[in-house]
């Protein structure tokens, strides 16, 4: 399996990219990219397993992941994508399971390394109530359509 | 007027702005302005521009999108923040069933106000959690 190894600014770059951290600094992400984990998955590994009790978020870098709830295929995530984000909040089970499509890497943070760093930075706050407004305004117009 | 003593005894008791110290309450108190709508009054219109953060205090609100009812909100609930920051106009409409009694807080100071508050915006973004769990879907 090919392996990337993704420095500082390559991780910050790639946070950059992601809606959930739109408008965010480089200061706001430099520190997130710190506490990032690469971590690299082949064809068909499991990232997440619903009814599980997650531990982080995970910010897909390259490759696929698909979000299979109660066994049906729902989603599929490429680079820029995440999951993980209602988990790291709450630390509820995962309401779907993800497996990667290929070979697969992302950006791991635990959820404890995550708020610390919202607690110490309301504007990281501000971009995660922003990127939870987005996913529940698609809910609604989805809903509707 | 109300009373701003009693106002911040009010907000102190929602969930919202549960454990904020006094001072901070207070301020919350003094940046929200109270407003009363009666039954039917439309408080946010679906699609038109012109945004503001609510919390209900007294009284029911109706959420409706394309005429179509999809929730009903009461004391403590709020609404208006998805508009704010999306920089979009509101999704649905917001209207008074019955008689209801909001604090509101005007769009262009809403992030200040966040900024400032880092604990409501915990609250806000565990109550955003807990509304995406119950749509119990997955969507992108």
């Amino acid at each position: 399996m090919a392996t990337m190894v993704l420095t500082l600014d390559d991780k910050a770059a790639a946070l950059g990219r992601v809606a959930l951290f739109d408008g965010l600094e480089r200061a706001s992400l430099l520190p997130i990219a710190d506490a990032a984990t690469e971590v690299a998955f082949g064809d068909g590994d499991a990232l997440v397993i619903q009814g599980q009790v997650g531990t982080g978020l995970f910010i897909v870098v390259s490759g696929a992941v698909r979000i299979v709830l109660s066994g049906e295929d729902v989603a599929r995530l490429g680079p820029g994508d995440y999951l993980g984000e209602l988990a790291v909040i709450d630390r509820q089970p995962r309401s779907a399971s993800a497996f990667a499509v290929g070979d697969t890497t992302c950006l791991a943070l635990a959820s404890w390394d995550f708020f610390r760093r919202v607690d110490a930075d309301p504007a990281l706050a501000h971009a995660l109530l922003r990127g939870l407004a987005l996913r529940i305004r698609s809910l609604s117009e989805h809903h509707h359509h | 007027m109300a009373d701003t003593e009693a106002l911040i005894d009010e907000l102190g008791g929602l969930a919202l702005f549960a454990d904020l110290p006094r001072p901070e309450l207070a301020a919350v108190a003094h940046t929200f302005e109270e407003e009363w709508y009666a039954d039917g009054q439309r408080i946010l219109r679906e699609g038109l521009s012109g945004t503001g953060f609510y919390v209900v205090l007294e009284g029911d609100v109706a959420v409706r999108i394309t005429g179509e009812e999809r929730a009903r909100l009461h004391r403590g609930a709020f609404f208006g923040e998805g508009a704010i920051l999306l920089g979009e106009p509101p999704g649905a409409d917001v209207v008074a069933a019955g008689r209801v009694r909001v604090v509101n807080l005007a769009g262009p100071v809403f992030r200040e106000f966040l900024m400032r508050h880092p604990d409501v915006m915990y609250r806000m973004l565990q109550e955003q959690t807990r509304r995406l769990r119950s749509a119990n879907r997955w969507s992108r």
